[in-house]
């Protein structure tokens, strides 16, 4: 029964979300700006400041990290080793995807239930607390996972397409794929996790949506550590970072079902 | 058979009581009128029979299923409508209630989805948006989303609030279609004409029960009963012939009317009526003058404030 009442939840959710256009969008069109975006930063990075950027000293120790994590840099010339570093970036950029669908999805599907007087009625229903949860996770969570591959295929066809084929490689490393295989979905079920229980706490979207922020500054602290070139993830740090979000995964689940007090959402939130 | 027990229920937020030691039984197939003003408890006590927010103290079996331990098989025996319909309206009406059915075990949603939104007399308009209903569909709607799965007991928050008096009106005829029906239904109103129409007993509410009876008992409670006789060129001999009666205990005389006060009028009124009659009065009226609920709900409250 849990499964059909979770997958009932499920459906419901994805019907809402691809009923609204701006939702829809938020999921289909936003990840791709971000990754397009990004990728216009690197290209004009490397085409204007490519080769002075590599004289900088921070970037001198990364490219140097670089060069022992993927040895075959060293025979590239010009402006492509620092090219690679920041390619390499996009294997924690591309977690940035499921964090903010997450901000922009569950944190809505919560409040806006109890808005419209929706939650009551489903909380008379027998649905469970874990089952409502884990089906309004899922909902966002899915879709978030498959885009963020999706994206991460098309990121390395515009490579291509823009003529550097040749780095595809260095970018396709087991890191790569321990990120996109084994930490985006770990990090995807953490910003789904926080967006909950934000919509358990706060009486609106917005202030929900700023526990979900928390998941972002040390993305963005990853990035910093390794063009700054004062660490570099490795397969095993990389292996050892998923296992250790998976670790928080369920924690925060516990956490998550515990926050959600059917009883201060019902009574609490007001109209 | 007590389809209701509730033995000491008490709710407090923070400091804040919201409900008092109440205890009540609701008979199976009974109406139980829920009176009381805003913020007396209604609502609070309606979450916590449903299962949807726990007591801080005393226990209560809806069902055969205590609270708040047993609440998932609690929710597939009840159904409850909010106080806010509370729709998905993009949805339309047979998606909303697709949706609301995927959670029950046991029932075959389609046949019973065609039932209610039939029963509802929303079947016409079942493809539409619930976006585009107006509040008194979206009420009915909601009714039928808390006998989808065919509930012994129904708990009523507002049903009427809100609603033009032809909505409202098609929302009582439900009510008493459902009672007619034999499930339990615990009916919290505002509304006390209506409580008098479609609830059995009547229980007032202010943080605490003030009081729990027919409308009948709650009346012979709280005021005398009086029986108005409209007579023509009503005097004295007519008066000093009803005064004489055993039974009567006060009589008031205002222009042609005589109101004679008394213990059992359906008993007595013959005697009366004869005794005015044998006086030489000529009547033109005879009837029961019948305190309105209000003025019993309004007493109780006052008698409240001021203790």
């Amino acid at each position: 029964m849990s499964r059909k009442r979770i997958l009932n939840i499920l459906i419901k959710e994805w019907r809402v979300l691809f009923t609204d256009v701006s939702s829809m969008m938020i999921v289909t069109f936003l990840p791709f700006l971000i990754i397009g975006q990004m990728l216009l930063y690197v290209w004009l990075a490397v085409n204007f400041a490519g080769d002075k950027a590599m004289d900088i000293g921070v970037f001198q120790n990364a490219l140097a990290k670089l060069q022992v994590a993927i040895p075959r840099v060293a025979d590239l010339s010009g402006a492509e080793p620092f090219l690679v570093l920041l390619l390499n970036q996009f294997t924690i950029f591309l977690l940035l995807i499921p964090v903010m669908i997450a901000m922009n999805t569950v944190t809505f599907s919560i409040v806006d239930e109890k808005l419209s007087g929706s939650l009551e009625a489903l909380l008379a229903t027998p649905v469970r607390t874990w089952e409502l949860l884990l089906g309004k996770a899922l909902a966002g969570a899915i879709p978030s996972l498959l885009m963020t591959w999706l994206v991460a295929g098309v990121f390395l066809l515009v490579l291509s397409l823009m003529g550097w084929g040749n780095l595809v490689g260095m970018v396709l490393t087991p890191v790569w794929f321990l990120s996109l295989f084994l930490l985006t979905p770990a990090i995807t079920a953490l910003s789904f996790l926080l967006g909950i229980i934000g919509s358990s706490r706060a009486k609106d979207a917005k202030s929900a949506q700023n526990i979900v922020l928390v998941v972002i500054l040390p993305l963005f602290g990853l990035i910093a550590l390794q063009v700054t070139g004062i660490a570099w993830l490795n397969a095993l740090s990389m292996l050892g970072l998923a296992v250790l979000l998976i670790i928080i995964d369920f924690i925060v689940l516990r956490i998550a079902v515990r926050l959600f007090q059917r009883e201060s959402i019902v009574v609490k939130w007001r109209q | 058979m007590s389809v209701i027990e509730v033995r000491n229920l008490t709710k407090k937020f923070g400091e804040r009581m919201a409900v008092e030691d109440l205890s009540l039984q609701v008979e199976e197939g009974e109406v139980l009128g829920f009176l009381g003003p805003n913020g007396a408890g209604k609502t609070t006590t309606i979450r916590m029979l449903a299962g949807i927010i726990a007591p801080s103290s005393g226990t209560a079996i809806v069902a055969g299923h205590p609270i708040p331990s047993d609440i998932e098989r609690l929710h597939e025996a009840i159904g409850l409508l909010t106080e806010s319909p509370g729709f998905y309206d993009r949805f339309s009406a047979r998606r909303n209630l697709e949706f609301f059915a995927g959670f029950y075990s046991d029932i075959n949603a389609t046949v019973q989805i065609e039932k209610y939104l039939k029963l509802m007399g929303l079947w016409d308009r079942r493809e539409n948006r619930v976006g585009t209903y107006s509040k008194g569909m979206k009420q009915r709607l909601a009714l039928a989303r808390a006998l989808l799965h065919e509930p012994k007991v129904l708990f009523l928050d507002e049903p009427t609030a809100g609603l033009d008096p032809e909505a409202a009106q098609e929302v009582r005829e439900l009510i008493k279609r459902l009672s007619g029906e034999g499930r339990t239904i615990f009916l919290c109103t505002h509304n006390l004409t209506e409580a008098e129409q479609l609830c059995h007993r009547i229980a007032v509410i202010r943080t605490h029960l003030l009081a729990l009876d027919t409308g009948y008992n709650l009346r012979n409670r709280f005021f005398r009963r009086e029986i108005i006789i409209t007579v023509q060129d009503l005097n004295s001999a007519i008066s000093e012939a009803v005064k004489k009666l055993a039974f009567v205990q006060e009589i008031r005389m205002a222009d042609n009317r005589l109101t004679v006060e008394l213990n059992e009028p359906e008993q007595n009124r013959p005697e009366l009526v004869k005794a005015v009659v044998d006086a030489g009065g000529r009547i033109m009226e005879v009837f029961e003058n019948k305190q309105p609920l209000e003025e019993i709900y309004l007493k109780l409250i006052r008698e409240e404030s001021e203790k």
